[in-house]
């Protein structure tokens, strides 16, 4: 037995071969149709441009397609999830490789490899697969997780899988039996099998067995293979393909802008309104509910589930955009029902189309839902086939806010003082230079030596807590020596709140302006303590000619501190835990100076939250939410601030003016049960840089 | 039916109190950085138009300023906010006209312009508040003005007027033509427009009158403030002073408190 001869014969038992591929036509033409419908309905979308630099999105594919990082964040999905694309990627080669030697006349199954891979590799991916739906099955009918979705088409694709991997090692093990295979052993399950059956079977038996099994084997695999594209399962397909043709710009560059002369409409409220890309998000959900699961709005109990959103617009559009089916319609388009608007001027509303609406259309996408988002990207992160939920989201408040006028009234007063003053906190009694008063701080106006200017943004300047930060920030540049400016009176808001509200337009003229104003003025370098602002400088403004270089103060400070132009003299044992703004660490990536500058103020090691980081939880303030009144059992601060009391910290450090309002908000809602203090890392750093005593810590104006 | 709302433009109101300025020389505000926003009544006497219009289906809304260039914004967003028409008599000469001559020079554009069935103006402008130029705008016309109307309705021509009182609501009927001073009430907070109709009130026409358009003595309109002047001007000074109550049981000083209370009112 030399095994260099290795190998098998291919159909022993089978006769009648050209029935199987007699039975591949249908497959294959069913399966065709299935992804040409799915590839003409995207192809209905608007473009976007989405195959730049394809070095960049192999590497995608490769980490999130293959390896699966993300989906690996849940260890345990993670797990059972790799056990099934490896093995069915293990057992799609093998076949093929059958294929090709029965076909084509090559003869690869043979030697060695035969014995280590084709047997030895191929069934223990096999075993592996059976392990993985195990898994899988254990999860959905005993853990029942709420994020998953549990449909008949769930429980049917498991239950296939399983059955085709069971098939296969009875082939396997029965023709190792009844052909006393010598190099049975190399194929350890399907040789148990063998094992067993020649205990329970005559050698006849199994013949006859083997050939049903063989037969019921390539109906089920066929039928699998043409159901395919009309399950979840396409996400094969349409996963490594939205992966592929992901957004490669931060989070925070996501929103798209809008060519105010040449748009039709302006937002979303129809499938025609979006890209191709947008469709193809909707087609490449896997109905994982990972999205759904960290999304602050949902967490707190409020209607909003980015993953509903997805799963109910495709099935809208699978409704809507039909693709021609030769006459095989069977189901009627459903009667539209209109969903819950409150939160919204519901009475007010006309949508503009009713026939082809998105918004109401479904329960996901009823206003009420849409006004709760806080723009966080905390869904965007956590998709492992990379959909952009919240741009969607975003999309959709643009169709409610510029067709319809149609917004909750809090958001609409801060969109008027927008308009009107530039800020979006009407009745404010604060002018934008009140936090300079006892400082010397210079104007860009006056001055043209400064190297970097200090954007003070509207939370920083007219909400009075944050003007104390704004003074530590003013005051430590001061101290490092840093030349900087202000743009005083000259300043206005950055646009965000516009932005994420939906006022595309009124961001657009707010952007234009400040952009010619910065430019006007030379500037170049910018600081801000507000990550919204940071956000929309670094990834918003280049589009309007706005370049420049832009640093969270948190980054400035560190690098003075690194640079030996700031000490810290802290001897203080405090406790800090710091909250991620999302516009800073989700969105744009900083998560360590922010820390560096926590660390330095105090001898205590940083405590971390359960959710910190790229996980971390929004404070509930973005998106425009700040200027809503959340329900009182509803807040996602308050969610929060609970986090922030079980860390066990004695201060929490922040270092945007939005969570600064929302985290004391929230922490003041739960007084009673511990004293945490919230402060800016600017804060902590000025009170560390002092040599004398925090007594002097000089912070208010005046 | 024919409505023709006016408008004025004033400094946004809603600026903090620490930016107020006033120039004592000149005798008026000191615009500052304050941005120019359509007085608050005048948002809600068009609210309310629209809103009649949108009961009644038929009726066609004309805006009208008296202002300098700038006024035209007013007017924009008036259109945005889906006025049909709008029209501006261009205020080349003293900035703040007395509302006898503002009355004056706005009749004499309505006459010019059409023949209107309700002419609504805000009950009094949020810079000077002087709250007279309705009553005399019906004067210069010859109609029937009722002010304070929070709300119309129209039946078969006939016009329904809530009027609010110090004490409640009075309900008037009254036939067209006739001039109405509206106040605000929840029910005519301004709508928001929509970017899309913000866009095209700026491609909409708009008229433009010289005070020498109107046959009135523009020398004299152009000078402004023909039947009274402004002496002074200036910003309150607030002052606070702080005072205990003594006494050493609380029915003493609950005693002494009300006592200090009754001199003091009483001194002013
Ligand atoms: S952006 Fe944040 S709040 Fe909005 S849907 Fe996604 S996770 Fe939820
Ligand atoms: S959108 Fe992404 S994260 Fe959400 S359910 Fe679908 S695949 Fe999962």
């Amino acid at each position: 037995m030399n095994p260099a001869d290795a190998t098998r014969q291919i159909y022993w038992n089978i006769s009648h071969i050209w029935v199987m591929y007699l039975l591949l036509l249908p497959t294959v033409a069913i399966a065709g149709y299935g992804i040409y419908r799915q590839f003409a309905r995207w192809r209905r979308g608007l473009p976007a441009a989405r195959f730049d630099r394809p070095a960049k999105r192999v590497q995608l594919l490769v980490k999130h397609a293959f390896a699966q990082r993300r989906t690996a964040r849940n260890r345990y999905a993670g797990l059972f999830h790799r056990l099934v694309t490896y093995g069915f990627i293990v057992l799609t080669i093998a076949t093929t490789i059958v294929a090709l030697d029965a076909d084509f006349g090559t003869t690869i199954m043979r030697g060695n490899f035969y014995l280590y891979f084709q047997s030895f590799v191929v069934d223990i991916f096999g075993a592996l697969v059976m392990v993985g739906i195990g898994m899988a099955a254990t999860r959905r009918y005993l853990m029942r997780p709420k994020q998953l979705v549990y449909t008949n088409e769930a429980t049917l694709i498991l239950a296939v899988i399983f059955l085709m991997c069971l098939q296969g090692f009875l082939i396997e093990g029965w023709r190792i039996a009844a052909t006393n295979d010598p190099w049975g052993a190399w194929s350890p399950f399907g040789n148990a099998v063998a094992r067993g059956s020649l205990q329970l079977m005559s050698v006849e038996a199994i013949r006859g067995a083997h050939g049903g099994v063989w037969w019921s084997h390539v109906v089920l695999s066929f039928g699998f293979i043409a159901w395919v594209p009309y399950t979840k399962m396409m996400h094969v397909i349409t996963a490594p393909l939205n992966i592929y043709t992901a957004n490669l710009v931060p989070l925070g560059a996501t929103l798209r802008s809008i060519d105010f002369e040449k748009a039709e409409s302006f937002g979303v409220n129809s499938f025609e309104d979006f890209t191709w890309k947008d469709l193809l998000d909707l087609d490449a959900c896997t109905e994982c509910g990972r999205c759904t699961s960290v999304c602050p709005a949902n967490i707190v109990g409020k209607e909003l589930s980015p993953r509903d959103i997805i799963l109910q617009l495709r099935d809208l559009m699978h409704e809507e955009l039909r693709i021609s089916d030769f006459g095989f319609r069977i189901d009627k388009p459903k009667d539209k029902i209109r969903y819950e608007t409150s939160g919204s001027n519901s009475d007010k509303s006309a949508i503009r189309n009713p026939q082809s609406a998105i918004i109401a259309a479904v329960p996901a996408t009823s206003p009420l839902s849409l006004w709760q988002c806080t723009t966080c990207a905390a869904c965007m992160q956590a998709c492992p086939v990379f959909i952009e939920q919240m741009p969607k989201i975003v999309d959709m408040r643009r169709h409610l806010v510029m067709e319809e006028a149609d917004f909750p009234d809090s958001m609409q007063e801060a969109i008027l003082s927008l308009e009107r003053r530039g800020h979006p906190f009407s009745g404010t009694q604060s002018t934008r230079i009140d936090w300079t008063e006892g400082l010397n701080i210079r104007q860009v106006s006056e001055t043209d030596d400064a190297e970097v200017l200090l954007w003070v943004g509207c939370g920083g300047a007219l909400i009075e807590r944050n003007q104390r930060v704004t003074r530590a920030t003013a005051q430590l540049l001061e101290q490092a020596g840093v030349k900087f400016a202000i743009m005083g009176r000259e300043e206005k808001c950055s646009g965000d709140p516009a932005r994420r509200i939906g006022n595309e337009f009124l961001f657009e003229t707010l952007a234009k302006e400040n952009v010619a104003n910065l430019n006007k003025h030379h500037v170049k370098k910018v600081v801000t303590a507000c990550p919204h602002c940071f956000n929309t400088f670094k990834n918003e403004y280049p589009q309007y000619g706005g370049r420049f270089e832009v640093f969270h103060h948190s980054e400035y400070l560190a690098d003075l501190v690194s640079e030996g132009r700031l000490k810290s003299h802290t001897g203080s044992d405090k406790k800090i835990t710091f909250h991620d703004p999302c516009y800073l660490g989700r969105q744009n990536g900083v998560y360590d100076a922010p820390r560096e500058l926590v660390q330095i103020s105090t001898k205590e090691s940083v405590v971390e939250m359960e959710r910190s980081r790229k996980k971390s939880f929004c404070c509930g303030g973005g998106g425009g939410m700040s200027f809503v009144e959340e329900p009182p059992d509803k807040r996602v601060n308050q969610e929060r601030a609970r986090e922030v009391l079980e860390s066990g910290a004695d201060v929490l450090a922040v270092g945007c003016p939005f969570c600064m309002t929302m985290m004391e908000d929230g922490i003041n809602a739960r007084k009673g049960e511990r004293e945490v203090k919230v402060m800016d890392v600017s804060e902590l750093l000025w009170e560390a840089a002092q040599p004398r005593a925090a007594e002097t810590f000089v912070t208010t104006p005046g | 039916m024919n409505i023709l709302v006016c408008l004025k433009q004033i400094l946004d109101p809603e600026i903090p109190a620490r930016d107020f300025r006033v120039d004592t020389v000149k005798r008026e505000a000191d615009r500052g950085s304050a941005s120019l926003v359509t007085n608050i009544f005048c948002e809600n006497a068009l609210e309310t138009a629209l809103q009649l219009r949108e009961r009644t289906g038929s009726a066609r809304i004309t805006v009208l300023s008296y202002g300098p260039p700038s006024a035209e914004d007013s007017l924009r967003k008036a259109l945005a906010m889906k006025a049909d028409a709008a029209a501006l008599v261009l205020n080349d000469g003293n900035q703040n006209p007395d509302p006898f001559t503002t009355a004056r020079v706005l009749a004499a554009a309505i006459r010019k312009i059409g023949t209107f069935d309700l002419i609504m103006v805000g009950r009094e402008a949020g810079d000077w508040g002087a709250g007279q130029t309705g009553g005399l705008i019906a004067e210069e016309l010859g109609m029937p003005c009722v002010s304070f109307v929070d709300r119309i309705e129209s039946n078969d021509g006939q016009l329904k007027l809530n009027r609010q009182t110090d004490t409640g609501w009075e309900v008037l009927e009254a036939s067209p033509p006739i001039v109405v001073s509206v106040t605000n009430d929840e029910h005519n907070l301004p709508r928001i427009p929509k970017v899309r109709d913000v866009m095209m009130s700026y491609r909409q026409p708009l008229t433009n009158l010289s005070l020498d358009d109107l046959g009135i003595d523009a020398h004299e309109a152009r000078a402004g403030n023909s039947y009274y002047q402004v002496a002074e001007l200036s910003i309150p000074q607030k002052e606070t002073h702080c005072e205990f109550v003594t006494g050493d049981t609380l029915d003493q000083k609950v005693g002494s408190l009300a006592q200090r209370i009754i001199e003091v009112t009483s001194a002013m």
